[in-house]
């Protein structure tokens, strides 16, 4: 793609992410990409992209700046009348659809969230692709001319999407005009206990299981398959049974697992859309009209509290050399 | 104290089905209810008024006469007063139309001290008709909320951020996107629902708020080119028999495949 990309992002993460897909859109044609980012004072996330862009602009917005949107909005939106890009992308961070929604009515661009994928499509604009009505379909859009997009926590980088070598210009500039209304008033970090994203075995569970304490049913597989633990939205929002951060599905993580084992779980859609990066899906269910069937590899039709406790004691045997 | 929530009337996301043969998303015959992230904003508009002296929530909807009974449960919820904005289209992708519907309604209702919002819609899922709402209405956008409470002159709210708790706080008038952990919202009775006056509902419609060239044109500047199927492709294979027999074969299978170490 030729022309420029801008890229907006308010944290490590989500900033690196939008300059990985940007990188990859722009690798053959030699678009010109910029960063924008917000800090409370110095070069915030800036560190995070070079070699990936030309210029990294961070603007400077005191301690309210990271806490909504509105500083990112503004930055980007000087960005953009500078540079007049074909295409603004933004990372997955509330901070960052709030921006994209602002800057889009600004700008009079068109705008699309939660998008997968992201294709350039000559004089039609862009060709952009997210997940509709909650993962039931996949849904294919043009927007022509500027397009705003703001990606969904599984959008990656196509092709390579690393540093490609560029010397990258780090600006810091001060964020004037604009009362930033909003005020901070304490911050408590918290850090992630649980890694779904990132694990490699994921157990699940839904609700086959009846009381918050038969859970511990699924602790042995969860161990001797040294998984993380995660389940299903009734579990965590319903029930509360388990913390959201233990959450699998649309509200929730995604996963990426080799192996994604769901336990008493019907398979809603919602659930389903944080499993479609699984390698391969097992299940357990009483129910073989259960819509879980149709979307795992491997579905054992039976009571858990029975097929349980069976898969323990054969992954037991297999590791014991049986 | 003036909040006004605006709910969406949605599809039950549950009943929509996708065909894979014609590639067509199936709406047709499925429920409609109040979407289950405007229900959270509902209760928290409904536990400041329990928490506060001269607290009034009223709800904005858009819809058409099958909207009203969703109406009914939000009012039945705690509210004081429906509004309901006729409707008449469904870009799932466009929130921008509805934030420029909702604010041109809430410029005719006015003035406001503060909008409550549900995080996303069930059906279209963007995340962004609260924010451009906050930027048509010229107000602070203060987003995901999962606790709030009214100060002397301002709006203080706790925000689940990634990595990081905040509480922030933002001078009246505001936009709020709640979260949907921030509460648990009751459900009023049937009973409940059907003894909300038909009254207590005023209708807006798209001609009086001069909108009715508005929604005609796309807000959004995007188009749906067409639907593909979001499902992956799995195998399928439905292991029966009893549970030692079962779990020995699932054990097998998982090996073949070589997931487990």
């Amino acid at each position: 793609m030729t022309g420029s990309i801008l890229v907006g992002g308010i944290g490590d993460a989500d900033l690196l992410q939008a300059a990985s897909v940007a990188a990859g859109i722009a690798e053959a044609g030699g678009a010109s990409l910029r960063a924008v980012t917000i800090s409370e004072q110095g070069t915030g996330s800036a560190a995070v992209v070079d070699g990936m862009v030309d210029v990294a602009l961070v603007f400077e917005a005191g301690a309210e700046g990271l806490v909504s949107g509105a500083a990112l909005a503004d930055g980007l939106e000087l960005a953009a009348r500078e540079l007049s890009p074909n295409l603004v992308i933004l990372g997955d961070h509330p901070a960052c659809r709030e921006a994209a929604a602002r800057l889009a009515l600004r700008l009079s661009a068109g705008c699309v969230s939660m998008c997968e994928r992201i294709q350039p499509a000559g004089e039609d604009g862009f060709r952009v692709e997210r997940a509709a009505y909650g993962g039931v379909a996949n849904a294919i859009f043009t927007v022509p001319g500027r397009a705003v997009c703001v990606l969904a926590a599984t959008a990656s980088a196509e092709g390579a999407g690393e540093a490609q070598g560029r010397a990258t210009e780090v600006q810091v500039r001060a964020l004037t005009g604009g009362a930033r209304s909003i005020r901070k008033l304490s911050e408590e970090a918290v850090p992630p206990s649980v890694d779904l994203a990132g694990a490699r075995v994921v157990v699940s569970v839904g609700r086959g299981f009846v009381k918050a304490e038969d859970i511990r049913l699924a602790e042995d597989l969860r161990s001797l398959l040294d998984a993380e633990l995660g389940c299903s939205r009734p579990i965590a929002e319903d029930f509360k049974w388990l913390p959201q951060e233990r959450l699998v599905g649309l509200t929730g993580t995604s996963v990426s697992s080799d192996l994604y084992l769901a336990l008493g779980i019907s398979g809603q859609v919602q659930h389903l859309a944080g499993i479609k990066g699984a390698r391969v899906v097992a299940a357990v269910n009483i129910d073989p009209k259960s819509p879980i069937v149709r979307n795992a590899d491997y579905t054992v039709i039976g009571d858990l509290y029975k097929v349980v406790p069976a898969l323990a004691a054969a992954l037991e045997a297999r590791r014991n050399g049986g | 104290m003036r909040i006004i929530v605006c709910a969406k009337h949605v599809a039950d996301s549950t009943e929509i089905r996708f065909d894979e043969q014609t590639n067509q998303v199936l709406l047709e015959g499925a429920p409609t209810k109040i979407s289950d992230y405007d229900r959270n904003a509902l209760e928290a508009a409904v536990q400041l008024r329990e928490q506060n002296e001269g607290v009034s929530v009223e709800v904005l909807m858009v819809g058409g006469s099958e909207a009203q009974k969703a109406l009914k449960e939000a009012i039945a919820m705690g509210a004081d007063k429906g509004y309901l904005i006729e409707g008449g289209w469904d870009r799932f992708y466009d929130p921008f139309l509805a934030a420029r519907v909702l604010t041109r309604a809430i410029e005719d209702i006015g003035p406001v001290d503060l909008v409550l919002v549900g995080l996303y819609s069930e059906d279209g899922y963007n995340g962004l008709a609260g924010a451009a709402l906050a930027e048509l209405l010229d107000t602070p956008f203060l987003a995901p909320v999962t606790s709030l409470a009214l100060a002397e002159d301002t709006l203080e709210a706790e925000l689940s951020l990634p990595g990081v708790r905040v509480t922030a706080s933002s001078p009246f008038p505001c936009v709020a996107g709640i979260d949907s952990t921030a509460n648990v919202p009751r459900l009023p009775t049937v009973l409940q629902v059907m003894k909300v006056k038909s009254s207590r509902i005023q209708t807006l419609s798209l001609q009086d708020l001069g909108l009715t060239q508005t929604v005609q044109q796309k807000a959004n500047g995007v188009r749906l080119d067409e639907y593909a199927s979001g499902a992956v492709k799995r195998k399928a294979v439905v292991i029966e028999g009893d549970p030692e027999s079962a779990a020995g074969r699932l054990v097998g299978e998982l090996v073949q495949e070589g997931v487990l170490q």
